[in-house]
This record gives C-alpha cells, sequence and structure tokens, in this order.
C-alpha cells in the first residue's frame, strides 16, 4: 500500500531533480495527494521540452564474463562482494501490481514473478533466497532509486529504454511486454483508438502514461502515484479505462469482473532488471544469472507459477548484448 | 415628579424653579434617589442575565464543543493508524483492532452530531462539520470496500485502504483541526462574554450613586429639621448596602471562578487534547511508514518533530501539571514517560526495518509489548483530560452560583430602596401643605 506516497513524492521530488534522470517521467504537474482534484493532466506532447536520447537499442546489455561464481564467494571488490558483505540484497519493486509484485492480503509478503527475478539473484549472491530486503519505490522513482544507491536492483515491471540507458545500466530482457488498455465489460470500444476524449489512468512516472498522451485518438491522460491507484478510480467511476502493460492489466482484470482487456499491444515494452552505471561488474553478473536460468528452465518455472493462467509459457526473450 | 419632566415647554424651567423652595427640593430628591433606584433594578437584572447567559454558553457549549471537535479529530486519527496496522499484521485483521477502528468510527460520528447542534448554521465551524460528516460516511465506505476485496485476496484492497487514508489525512483532519481551533478560540471568547464586565461596572457605578445620594440626602435633611434620623431613609441605605455587597461578592465569585475555570481548566484542557493528538499523530507517522515499505520517509520526520514537541520540556505534555492539582502531575508524568519508552520502542523498529527485517519491525510495532505501552500513554492522557474536565464543569458551575439571585433579587432590592426613599422623603413634604 502506498499511502499518501504522493507526499513521499514531493518530498522526495527534489532528490529526483537533483540527479538529472532523463528516464523518470519529468514531474508531473498534478496532485495525486488531493484524489478529487488532481484528475485531468495532458500527457506531455510528443515534441516535449526533454532532449531525445541517444539512439540505442535498449534490449542490448552488457556480456557477461566467464562463468558465475560460486554463492558466498564474490570476487572481491566486485560490487557483489559489497552486498554479500552486508548480507542482503535489496531490491526495489512495487507492492501492489497482482502477478510481478504484489502484497499477499493473506500473508503480507509481497510477492510475484519480479520479486522472483530478484531472489534469484540473491539465490546466486548468497545461495540463499531469502536474504532480499523489498522496498517498495514509486514508479518515478524506480530509475532515481537505483541511481542513488538505494536499492540494489529495481525490478519493477520496468522497461528498457535508451532514455533510462542514460542513467541506469539494464540487465538483458526478463520479459516481453506491450501496452493495451482495459475499459469496462460494457465499453464497446475495440482498441484505445475508440477512446478518444475518454479518461485513461496510469502510474505517474512510467512509461504508459507517456504513451497515452502519444496516442491520436487523444485520450485523457489521468495520472496515479500506482497502478493499484488507478483501479480504485476506475471502480469508483472517476476514469473510464487504465491502459499500461499487458501483464499488469491481466492482473487487474483477475480482481474486477467487470474489467476486460482489449485491442492489441500497440507499445513494445521489453522489461529488464535496472541497476547502478557504476558497477558494470554487476550487471554482466546479473545477465549471467539470468542467461543460466534461461538455459536451465527457472525462467519458464517462475512464468508457469505466476502467469500460466495466461496460456503456455512462451520461450524466454534471447539475450542481446553489445 | 420624574413624568412631569416630559413633555411642555418651559418644563426645564419650571423644574429649575423648584430648587428654590424647600417642598421643591424634596421633589427634586424623591425623584433623583427613585431614579437611581430604578436604574440600578435594571442593571442588576440586565448585568445578572447577561453573565448568566455567558457562563452556560461556555459551559454548556463551548467548552462541550471545543472537547467534542478534539473527540472527532483524534477519533479519525485513531482510525487511520488501526486501519493501517490491521493491514500490518497482514491476513484477516485481528479482531481487537477492528473492534477499535468501529468504536473510533462510532466516537466520531456522535461527537460530530452534537457538535453540529453547537455551531451556528454558517461560518467556517459549519463548513468544517459539514465537510466532516459528507467526508466521514466516504471514509467508512472506502475501508469497507478495502475490507471486502482484502477479505477475497484481492490487492486492490490496499490501494482503496490507501485512498481512504488519503482522505482522511488530507482533507478529513485538517477540518477536525479546524474545528478544535475554532472552538478554542470560541472559548476564549466565551469568557468575555461570561464576565459581562460592561454591564457589571455600570451596575457598581450606579449603586455607588445610589450610595452617595441617600447620604447626601439624609445629611441635608438633618441639617434642616430637627430630627437627625429619617428611618425609611436609614432602612433604604441599609437595603442598597446589602445589594452593594452582594453585588460585589458575586462579581468577585464568579471572576475568580472564570479565572480558574480558564487557566486551570480549559488551558490544561487544550494542552492534553493536543498532547493526546500528536501521540497519535505519532503512532499513525509509524504505521505509515511501515504500510508503505520504504523506509525511513517524510513520516519517520513527522514523527522525529511529533516526539520532539512531547518530550520537550513546557510543550504539552511535560510541564507543570503538578502545581495544578499533584494527582494531574503524577498522571501527566506517567503519560511522558510511557511516551518516551514508546519512543524508544520505535528507534528500535527503524533500526530493525532499515537493517532490513521488515518482519521483525511489524513484529515490534503492531506487537503486545509495544501496543500496551502506547496504551498506556492513552488512558494517562484520557485520565489527565477527565480531571481538568471536572476542575472546568465545577468551576463553571460555582462561578453560576449567585448569577441568579442577582438577576432576582436585584430588581427587587432596589425597588424596596426606591419605596423606602419615597416613603421617607413624602413624610417632610407632607409638612409643607
Amino acid at each position: 500500500m502506498r499511502i499518501r506516497a504522493a507526499l513521499t513524492a514531493t518530498v522526495l521530488a527534489a532528490t529526483a531533480a537533483l540527479a538529472g534522470c532523463a528516464g523518470d517521467s519529468s514531474p508531473l504537474p498534478v496532485t495525486p495527494d488531493r484524489p478529487q482534484a488532481d484528475a485531468v493532466t495532458p500527457a506531455p506532447a510528443p515534441d516535449g521540452t526533454k532532449p531525445a536520447p541517444p539512439a540505442c537499442n535498449p534490449r542490448a546489455s552488457l556480456r557477461p564474463t566467464g562463468s558465475l561464481p560460486e554463492p558466498g564467494d564474490m570476487p572481491a571488490g566486485s560490487y557483489m562482494a559489497t552486498i554479500q558483505e552486508r548480507g542482503r540484497l535489496v531490491l526495489g519493486t512495487s507492492q501492489d501490481t497482482l502477478l510481478f509484485s504484489s502484497r499477499n492480503p493473506f500473508t503480507g509478503e509481497i510477492e510475484g514473478f519480479d520479486v522472483d527475478m530478484g531472489r534469484q539473484i540473491a539465490e546466486a549472491i548468497f545461495g540463499d533466497p531469502d536474504k532480499i530486503q523489498i522496498k517498495v519505490i514509486g514508479y518515478d522513482k524506480r530509475v532515481s532509486s537505483a541511481v542513488d544507491g538505494s536499492v540494489d536492483i529495481v525490478a519493477d515491471t520496468m522497461t528498457a529504454n535508451c532514455e533510462r540507458w542514460v542513467d541506469v545500466n539494464f540487465s538483458s530482457i526478463y520479459y516481453e511486454a506491450g501496452q493495451k488498455v482495459l475499459v469496462s465489460k460494457s465499453s464497446k470500444a475495440k482498441s484505445i483508438a475508440d477512446l478518444g476524449g475518454k479518461k485513461i489512468c496510469s502510474a505517474a512516472g512510467s512509461t504508459s502514461f507517456d504513451n497515452i498522451g502519444k496516442e491520436k485518438s487523444k485520450p485523457i491522460a489521468v495520472a496515479r502515484p500506482a497502478f493499484g491507484d488507478c483501479l480504485v478510480a476506475f471502480q469508483r467511476n472517476e476514469v473510464d479505462g487504465i491502459s499500461t502493460d499487458d501483464t499488469i492489466l491481466a492482473g487487474m482484470a483477475a480482481q474486477d469482473p467487470y474489467a476486460k482487456v482489449i485491442g492489441d499491444k500497440f507499445t513494445q515494452e521489453p522489461y529488464a532488471i535496472a541497476m547502478n552505471k557504476e558497477h558494470p561488474e554487476f550487471a554482466r553478473f546479473v545477465n549471467a544469472v539470468l542467461e543460466r536460468n534461461r538455459a536451465n528452465g527457472t525462467w519458464k518455472k517462475t512464468y508457469e507459477k505466476w502467469l500460466g493462467d495466461f496460456g503456455q509459457a512462451p520461450p524466454p526473450p534471447k539475450a542481446q548484448y553489445r | 415628579m420624574s413624568t412631569a419632566l416630559a413633555t411642555r415647554p418651559g418644563v426645564l424651567r419650571r423644574v429649575g424653579g423648584l430648587r428654590h423652595h424647600s417642598p421643591g427640593r424634596l421633589q427634586l430628591l424623591i425623584a433623583l434617589l427613585v431614579g437611581l433606584g430604578l436604574l440600578s433594578g435594571l442593571l442588576a437584572g440586565v448585568a445578572g442575565s447577561a453573565a448568566r447567559a455567558g457562563t452556560d454558553d461556555l459551559g454548556d457549549r463551548a467548552q462541550p464543543l471545543l472537547i467534542e471537535a478534539e473527540t472527532i479529530y483524534s477519533a479519525l486519527a485513531d482510525a487511520d493508524t488501526t486501519a493501517a496496522q490491521a493491514f500490518l499484521a497482514g491476513g484477516l485483521e485481528p479482531s481487537a483492532l477492528t473492534r477499535r477502528y468501529d468504536d473510533d468510527l462510532a466516537r466520531a460520528t456522535t461527537a460530530l452530531t452534537s457538535a453540529a447542534r453547537r455551531t451556528p448554521e454558517d461560518g467556517r465551524a459549519a463548513t468544517a462539520v459539514r465537510t466532516l460528516s459528507a467526508g466521514v460516511a466516504e471514509y467508512s465506505a472506502l475501508v469497507a470496500t478495502a475490507r471486502a476485496n482484502n477479505r477475497q485476496g484481492l490487492p486492490i484492497g490496499a490501494s482503496y485502504l490507501s485512498e481512504a487514508s488519503r482522505l482522511n489525512r488530507d482533507t478529513l483532519q485538517p477540518q477536525a483541526r479546524e474545528l478544535f481551533e475554532g472552538a478554542q478560540r470560541e472559548v476564549e471568547d466565551g469568557y468575555g462574554a461570561a464576565g459581562a464586565v460592561g454591564w457589571m461596572s455600570l451596575l457598581v457605578l450606579s449603586l455607588g450613586g445610589l450610595l452617595v445620594a441617600l447620604a447626601l440626602t439624609q445629611r441635608y435633611l438633618s441639617r434642616r429639621t430637627r430630627r437627625t434620623f429619617n428611618l425609611p431613609l436609614l432602612a433604604a441605605t441599609a437595603v442598597t448596602l446589602v445589594l452593594t455587597i452582594g453585588t460585589i461578592s458575586i462579581l468577585l465569585t464568579q471572576q475568580t471562578r472564570l479565572d480558574r475555570a480558564a487557566n486551570q481548566g480549559s488551558g490544561p484542557v487544550a494542552s492534553i487534547a493536543e498532547s493526546r493528538l500528536l501521540a497519535l499523530q505519532a503512532r499513525g507517522d509509524e504505521a505509515l511508514t511501515l504500510a508503505a515499505r520504504s523506509g525511513s520517509g517524510p513520516y519517520e520526520k513527522d514523527f522525529d518533530a511529533v516526539a520532539e514537541q512531547l518530550t520537550r520540556r513546557g510543550g504539552p505534555m511535560v510541564n507543570e501539571y503538578d502545581s495544578l492539582d499533584p494527582a494531574l502531575g503524577r498522571t501527566m508524568d506517567r503519560a511522558a514517560e510511557g511516551f518516551r519508552q514508546y519512543v524508544s520502542a520505535h528507534s528500535d523498529v527503524r533500526a530493525l526495518d532499515d537493517s532490513g527485517d521488515y518482519e521483525g519491525a511489524v513484529e515490534l510495532a503492531v506487537g503486545k509489548q509495544t501496543t500496551d505501552t502506547f496504551e498506556g500513554v492513552r488512558q494517562e492522557l484520557d485520565r489527565a483530560l477527565e480531571n481538568r474536565k471536572e476542575f472546568f464543569t465545577q468551576e463553571i458551575n460555582a462561578a453560576g452560583d449567585g448569577l441568579g439571585l442577582l438577576t432576582v433579587g436585584g430588581p427587587l432590592l432596589a425597588l424596596a430602596v426606591c419605596a423606602f426613599a419615597f416613603i421617607g422623603l413624602r413624610t417632610r413634604l407632607e409638612e409643607y401643605r
């Protein structure tokens, strides 16, 4: 639960501004702490003021070197050794994205596909997947948290793109998602093209939010602190739909029998783990872990555990390196 | 006599002419004494009833409104904290917390209903009451939805809870504070109205004038006639003296009682209420920091600020309460000591969370020991509040004593003075017929 994440957002905005992160959407002119008043914010225009990031292949990460070190025996001087010494890996994620990282109301634990990604890294470092500390961060803090070192890795349905590559290192891609839109069962819309002038919600600081503004049909983008807040707004008829990655929408539709996901993917959202740019050896290490888990079936098992209801596990995304 | 002063032209000249011969002078004196007597009676009635109305308003409306505003505020803050704690506990909400949340809402709505009765229909207080009534309904609906979702294992329940918490903290609590501060101002103004200082001083002046006039009249008569004493006039003087002394003593008692009620009742009530609100705020900050699960954030800063205020010497909690009442001093000492213990438990909670042991931090924060420590603080503060409320009620009732007597007895005695004065001078006047 991100109680008053808004306040957090405001207070921490200064920190984020300091870091000057291109990847976090620029501070949104919304006040999510006043749920009634924040309603409508036009998404930034495609020709916004942000300078275009250098062209890149966002899927291409740093190539792993050699074989994985034994758990509990990280090479001296590496960032993995620092983590090992600390005794736990700090994972930054959210707690309201069902299936990827959400709080299990029965146990109070945060769990999901993203969390398991983090646990697999922890296992590779310590030999124990439980040596992990979960820190919940706002969507608009995903880049800055990796940059300021408050978390070791961010696995939070985070799209690798060139803009964010400026500030952080991404791992190789661990999941291929794409943006869709969720509407009420009674809606006649077939895709986002039919939703011109309707209020569509997304999390502040997510790429999905920016994408809504880029749509030709001109829906009205509405920002909320987190996707869970979007579903609340949808159920209270404050917005007409929610648009973000198909995976997140699937988790929402699973909670609301009066909602449906429509249309095809209209964007490509390759998910990767974000890390601090100063530790390339850590990115190589993480990629080696992902590489191994693709090969030995761990990835498939994780997919089936969380996303099995949506059908057969596809082949894992192929790693690309620079 | 006095009626003759009214209409026809030349009246002033004729009245002026009266003072040139003895019967005329006597007639003038009758008019003067009876006039002053009637004026004093009138003023006694007005001053008595004004002070009575002011005191009643203070005791029956302004002060209860202050208590109710505090109840609304603290119940809302506590409901927010309780909901967050129930969420932290995971699984099905502990029934003790559910019960407490229900109690909180019941207290808030009950207090809101009576606060609405005590608030004038327009003005900021009324707006606050309206916003609160509508908002509390929305708040409880959001929490109910959160619970229903939680029971089905849907994570969206958590989002409903955070929406509810935003509404509570950002909209409802500020309105409750507004109501609380407005009530504080009303209590302060209420003391002025209860004193009815304007009417009271006019009454004392008029009684003083009557005494002087009676004294001068008797001196004049004893010089002009061979009789040293005029019995009816003596009686009038005695009655006036009784009335004056009675008025002054009622006035003094009332002022003393009001002062005591203000300085030892209302003042401490406001400080203790403030302490309770701040303590609840700190407890809420702790739960919300843990619920946000993002390490020490802005709530933790707020906690530090609040804890500093509560542990500061001369602040709302650590103060010279023992000079008011030794029992109260002991109660407040226990509250302050309990709060220090709670702050140290809170430091342990933060240390655990910051070192990565989230589960341990939650367990310590909502566990029995910390909860008991905090509840202890709350109970001591409740007790202290009751102590001062009782004191206030007692003083305000005592301040009202005698005002009824003044309102009814004052005019009657004044009429008696008029009658005696008239009889006394009338006898002398007859001698000239």
